[in-house]
This record gives C-alpha cells, structure tokens and sequence, in this order.
C-alpha cells in the first residue's frame, strides 16, 4: 500500500524530469498502471466488487487506449519530440519537490500527527495534483496539458482511494467516461492546431485572440 | 431524493395517445419513402446512418409524449432535438447545412434553457418531478411564480414550435434536412411542442389566468400573417412549406389558446370544443404538410433543384407526384371537401363562438382573431396556388426540368396513402371530431353526453345553443361532384362535341412562344409585395445593358425584401454580443498557461494560507 504510493510519488516526479512526449506519456502510463494495482488491492482487500469494475476501467481506459491513443497521434502529426520547456529539468524538480513539501505541510496541519500512513498518502495525492497543474502550466506543447490534466485525476482518484476506500461508483463511472472523452476531444483539438499552426506549441494560440 | 431511480412508467392516456398515433401515422409513410429518396442520392454508409437516426428521432419522440417524469421528458427532447440538428447537417458539404444547423442549435437550445428553468420553478414546489405530483403542487403555487412558469413554458415551446418571433431557424433549418425528415420535422416534431403547451400549460399548470391565452392568440395571430406572408414571396420550395409550417402552427395555437381563455372565463363546453378544433388542425397539418415536404422532396429528386422559378411543366413528366402536391396544395388551402377546410372551419367557429359568448374587449379581441385567420386562409391559398402551378403547370423553365422523369413507385405510394387520409379525414370529419372531443374531455377532466358536437355520424355541430351552423363534409362532397357533372353535360350538351385544337401549354394559339413568356413566382407575388410594401420593404434593381439608345440587349430585374425580425432583432442582438466580447477581450491573455496558472496560484495560496482562514 505505501509502497505503491511512495512509486507513485517516484513517477511523478519522473514526469516533471522528462523532457521528450514518449517519456511523459509512457510515464503517465506506469503512474496509471501502479494506480491500477493499487484499486486491485483495495479491491481484494475490501471485497468490494464496483472497485474491481473501477480498477478495470483504469487498466482499459488508463493504462491502454489513452496512451495508446496519445503514442499514436504523436507518431502521426510528426512533431519534434521536444516538450517545450519553460523552465529546466533540474529547476522543476526542485520546485516539484518544494510543491510536495507545502502538500506535505498542508495534509499534516489537517490531519494531525497521529496517522503517518494517511498523512503520506494524502500528501502524495495532493503533490500528484499540483504536479499535474505544474506540467499543464510549465510545458508549452499541447500534449503536455493533456497529460497534465489526467495527472491531476490521477491524483484525485488516488486521494479518493488512499483515505476514503473509494468514491461513489457512479461519480467514478462518469468521471472515467469524462476523462476518456477529454482526451480523444483534445487529441482532435491537437489536430486541428497542427493543421492550422502547423505546430501545437499551445503559447502561439495567443494570435486567436480577437 | 435518488435522482438515478427514476420513475419510468409511461402514461397512455387520450393526449398521449394521440400524439403516439400521429407521430407513427406520418412517420411510417415518410420512412417507406426515404428507402428510394436515399437512393442513389447518398452512399451506402450514410443511408444505414440516415436510418439509424430516423429510428432514433422517431423513438424519442414517441417517448417524448408517453413519458410521465419531467426530468425524462427533458432528456427525451434533448435527444430529439439533437438528433434532428444532425439531419439539418446531414449534407455535411454544403455551407448552408451548417449554418442553419448552428442557428436551429441555438435556437433550441435557447428554448430547452427556459424549459429546464421553469421545471426547476415547478420542481421547488412539488419536490418531484412526476407530472402527477408537479399537478397537485401546482395548485398551492403563488400567482406571479405561475406566471413565470407560463412564460418560460410559452418561450421554451414556442421556439420549438415556430411561434414568431422565434420562429427565425424554422424557415432555414427544416428545407436543409432530407426531404422525408423534412416531412417528419414540419408535420411531427414542432407539434410535440404543442403537446408540451397543451400538457404542461392546460394538463399541469391549470390555464385559469385569462391573459395566458389572450398572449398565445395574440401569439397565434402574429405567427399565420408573418408566416404566410414570408411563405407568398418565396421561391424556393422547401422554405416556402416551411414558412407555411408557421403560419399552420399559428392556427393550431388558435385553438389551443381560445380554449384556454374558454377556461378561464368558465366556458368549459367551448373550451373543449376549441381544444379538439386545435388537436384538429394538428393532425392535419401533420399529414399535409409532411405529404407536401415529400412532394417537394420527389421534386428534388428529380430535377435537384427547388427553386421554383426553374422548374415548371412538371406535371406531364411527373403526374403522381403532381397529383399527390395538388391534393395537398388543396388541403393546406382550406378547400371543401378534405380536411383543412374541416379544421379551420371548425377554429373560426370556435372564434365566433368566443365573440358571442364573450363580452367587451375579449368579444372585440375574438372577432380581430378571427379575421385574422380568414385573411390568413386566403393569403394561404395564393400561396399554393403559386407553389403548385409555378411548379407543375406551364413550360419547364430549365433544362432539369425538361428532363424530369416520374419517381419510383416506393417514392409515390406513401404520398398516395397521404392523400388517401387528406380525403379520409375530410370526408370522416364528424367521427374523427368526435374522438378528438373525447381527448380534450379527459384533459379539462368533463365527461358529459352535451358536449357533443356531431349529429349523426356525417354533420359537425359546434355548440347547438347559440348558432346553429353545422358542417357536413360528405354532403359538400356530393355537391361538388353534381356540380362538376352538372356542368360538363351542360357544355356537352349546349356547345356540343366541338372541335378540340392542341396547343402547347398557355400560348393562346400564338405560334411561337417559350418558357420565358410563362408567368414566374415573382411575378405572382409581385401584387402582394405592393399590397404589402409596408411589412416587406421591399427593394428592387432594374439594370439594362444597351447596344444603342433603341435597342435594350438584356435587362436585369433584381427585388429583395427586408426580412424584419433578421434585421431589427436578431442582427441586433448578434452585433451587441460581438461588441461585449470584444470589448470583454481586452480582459484576456490569450494564453492558456497563464489561465492554468492563476489556478495554480490560488490552489498553492490556498494550501499555504488554510489556517488562517
């Protein structure tokens, strides 16, 4: 169970480090994977059949066709495999760790010193989120939101998982359904800027403006 | 309250029956005719999408007028209107398809806004969104939230049903869509919008205050005129029968709105009997109209085109189809004996009734309606008169035409089986009136063997006690045929056989005459563009090349009108939004990282600062 929070951690911090697409996506991918197991686990443990059903759809929606999708439309609009970085590698790493930090501060000053576990894990799901918006704030190519907002639901889920068991099975239903639909949205989207910009570096789209 | 365990039982009751029947009798032959209208005109994969949608549209509907559960009927006409935005589109290659379809999609959606905000006025009331529960709250509900409700309701339906001045996407959306959804949207789809009028306003709200149905004549009266004169002037097909779609709709409401101010005024006897001349005209209209979109469709096959100024002579090439759009054309017009003159006879009875049963300005404001509907009805069958003979008679004006061959049989059967019930519900009008009382009974809940308004099974009587006028179609029928046979052996008789010379269509016996010499659409409209110069406005262009002083080489003659409520309503509307954005742009970066970032800003402020808060 810690474990498994504390490689999600790891991973999140490989995204803020990764400077190529591939990379974000495939770390995206293992972040969801580790998420997956660790529904499964809650899941066995708790005998609750809808977290099995949640942790499916993470393995089909998540882990497969979402990076799959993502990994083929990047191969297909043949962009540099450059992210765009505002800020280095090393520096958002620094802030990143800053930002789990605060996280940190803010979980404990909530939840009190008692519970370390719970602490943990809430502050982990708090830095994947604010990670996530990092990632959406501080990468210029459009992919990069995309991943930055499945970052953030990641981490959402996970704060749902790590300190409730789960959220309603209907809400997650939808949500999943959401989270798919956004992304095969923002994938036309992407498209629709390559062929009008013939880039997806999101900062030119400032000249829309009327 | 579980918002997921929805109620999902259907009510059968007379209203709903009806409108199941309606929906089923005109979409069962329109859907025999997309088979050979989708031929050869679309591929193979948009004709199986073309009928995944219709199966779709027609399925929503008919949960539209059964379901019991506000919230359900919501869903239900969400999924209509949208699955009708996508056959406005269905030409996905055409600009104008695309255009309309954003303007029918406003539109609507503007009109399902009101209607979500007026269920959610009820739903504060009643706690449930059963129509049974929403009743009973209804009545304990203060005067002004019920007339909030009632003006959200009217704006929420009346967009959808084509009521002016929110008619705007009706002329533009329904000529795009395939022809036998044309059919199925102008004869169908705006009429589950009176079935909202009629359950959620009459059935649900209780229409006890007087000025809601005064306001929906008002409404009526404004719809017809506007919508016949827009539909005099215009050439080109589709759009005309649309226009006529909401001049009709404005009969229907007619109806429906003089029964609710029977209602209010205690009249319950006219009330029902104006109700059924509404439901009348309904149904109606829904077979004609539909009948007449598919007649223009055929048309369109054939020729693949629908202005009328290019077509003509159509009914030697094609005389099933042109024998089919005559009898509606005769229909819509109000002629004895089919079924529109039934229905509108019925309405102006209704409307005369009302002026000698009211009294001061509502017996004033009754006769105004009724002229209204009179000059109307003869507004009306210029119309057709123009759509069928420009279309049908004379000499084809363009080489398509000249070519026209008659449809395929899978094409004109279902417009024979809708003429069949144009002269069936003419002929059987006392029956079928009777039926209808028995619907508009059970709504107003008075179930009494006075309110009858049929004497045997042949003659309509509307109310016995004051006038006594009755209407007996069949009898007319007989009438016309004697006359017709009177007449012919007359002129057999005193002009003998006489020699008969064929001549080419309308020359008079001149030798040389052409396509050109025939009368055109503009032309037949022109004596109403002067007649009504003040609502039209209209413009014209007359330019003229010249070889010498003498000689006119060719002369250009180019007239337009200024379409009122474009012009001073929406183009304003339009102008004003654009001129807040831009104004409001000012506020903006552009930048999507930088909004992200704000966010970001406040959710790290937010964690830094949660104890001080």
């Amino acid at each position: 169970m810690n474990l498994l929070v504390i490689i999600i951690f790891v991973l999140t911090l490989m995204l803020v480090l990764s400077k190529r697409t591939v990379a974000l996506i495939n770390g995206f991918m293992l972040q969801s994977f580790c998420l997956f197991v660790l529904a499964l686990t809650r899941a066995v443990w708790a005998k609750d059949s809808e977290l099995y059903v949640v942790a499916a759809l993470i393995l089909l929606l998540k882990v497969g066709l979402i990076p799959y999708f993502l990994r083929w439309m990047v191969k297909k609009i043949k962009i540099d495999d450059n992210l765009g970085l505002s800020i280095n590698p090393m520096l958002s790493l620094v802030i990143a760790v800053l930002l789990s930090f605060f996280s940190y501060l803010f979980a404990e000053r909530i939840m009190g010193l008692q519970n370390k576990p719970d602490v943990a894990a809430f502050s982990v799901s708090l830095s994947v989120i604010l990670i996530g918006i990092f990632i959406m704030v501080f990468r210029m190519k459009a992919v990069a939101q995309v991943i930055g907002l499945l970052v953030i639901e990641n981490g959402s889920f996970l704060t749902a998982v790590a300190l409730c068991g789960s959220i309603p099975f209907f809400v997650e239903i939808a949500i999943f359904f959401d989270i798919f639909v956004f992304a095969i949205i923002l994938g036309i989207f992407i498209f629709r800027i390559n062929k009008l910009f013939t880039h997806i570096d999101i900062d030119k789209l400032k000249t829309l403006r009327g | 309250m579980n918002l997921l365990n929805l109620n999902f039982s259907l009510i059968f009751d007379p209203l709903s029956q009806f409108f199941v029947f309606l929906i089923l009798l005109v979409s069962i032959p329109c859907a025999v005719y997309s088979i050979g209208y989708l031929k050869h005109h679309y591929s193979s994969k948009k004709i199986l999408l073309a009928w995944f949608l219709l199966v779709l549209f027609v399925g929503s509907m008919l949960m539209v007028v059964t379901v019991s559960n506000a919230l359900l009927f919501l869903i239900f006409w969400e999924i209509m209107s949208l699955v009708s935005f996508f056959f406005v589109v269905f030409d996905t290659e055409d600009k104008k398809s695309i255009k309309a379809g954003i303007l029918y999609i406003i539109m609507t959606h503007l009109g399902t806004a009101f209607i979500v905000f007026s269920f959610l006025l009820m739903f504060k009331y009643a706690n449930s969104f059963d129509y049974y529960a929403i009743k009973q709250a209804c009545l304990l509900m203060p005067a002004h939230t019920k007339n909030v409700v009632f003006l959200f309701l009217l704006i929420g339906f009346g967009t959808k049903a084509g009521i002016v001045p929110v008619h705007i996407w009706l002329p533009y959306a329904h000529p795009q869509a395939p022809s036998h959804i044309s059919g199925i949207m102008s004869g169908v789809m705006i009429k589950t919008a009176v079935y909202g009028i009629i359950r959620f306003i009459i059935y649900i709200l209780g229409a006890d205050t007087l000025w809601w149905g005064n306001l929906i004549l008002i409404l009526a009266s404004i719809s017809c005129l506007i919508g016949i004169m827009y539909a005099l002037i215009e050439n080109d097909i589709k759009k005309l029968l649309a226009y006529s779609s909401v001049e009709n709709m404005g009969i229907i409401l007619f109806g429906v709105g003089a029964s609710m101010v029977f209602i209010s005024k205690g009249l319950p006897v006219l009330a029902v009997l104006a109700l059924s001349a509404g439901l009348y005209h309904l149904i109606n209209h829904g077979i004609f109209k539909s009948l007449l979109f598919l007649g223009a469709g055929s048309v369109y096959k054939a020729t693949g085109l629908r202005n009328i100024e290019k077509l003509g002579g159509l009914i030697k090439p094609m005389p099933f189809t042109a024998v089919s759009f005559l009898i509606g054309s005769m229909a819509i017009s109000a002629l004895p004996p089919l079924n529109g003159f039934a229905s509108e006879w019925l309405t102006l009875q209704v409307l005369f009734n009302g002026a000698l049963n009211c009294s001061g300005a509502q017996a004033i404001a009754m006769c105004f309606y009724a002229a209204v509907l009179a000059i109307t009805g003869g507004l009306a069958a210029a119309c057709f008169v123009k759509a069928f003979g420009v279309t049908f008679l004379g000499l084809p004006r363009s080489e398509p035409a000249r070519q026209a061959r008659e449809v395929p049989p899978l094409m004109y059967y279902p417009m024979f089986f809708l003429s069949a019930l144009i002269v069936i519900f003419g002929l059987f009008s006392a029956q079928i009136f009777k039926s209808l009382n028995r619907i508009s009974q059970s709504l107003y809940g008075v179930n009494e063997s006075t309110y009858n308004f049929s004497s045997g099974s042949f003659v309509i009587t509307p109310v016995n006690t004051l006038s006594c006028a009755g209407l007996s179609i069949p009898f007319i029928a007989v009438m016309l045929i004697a006359i017709m046979v009177m007449v012919y052996l007359a002129v057999r008789i005193f002009a003998g056989p006489g020699k008969v010379t064929r001549d080419r269509t309308w020359s008079c016996g001149y030798y040389k005459i052409d396509s050109r010499n025939a009368y055109t659409g503009t032309a037949f409209s022109k004596p109403f563009r002067i007649a009504f110069s003040f609502f039209y406005r209209t413009s014209r262009k007359t330019e003229e090349i010249k070889s010498s002083y003498y000689h006119v080489k060719s002369i250009k003659y180019k007239t337009s009108i200024t379409p009122v409520f474009k012009k001073y309503i929406y183009d304003l509307i339009y102008k004003r939004t654009f001129y807040a954005a831009k104004y409001l742009s000012k506020f903006q970066s552009g930048s999507i990282h930088f909004y992200i970032a704000c966010i970001f800003m406040a959710i790290v402020f937010l964690i830094l600062f949660m104890n001080r808060f």
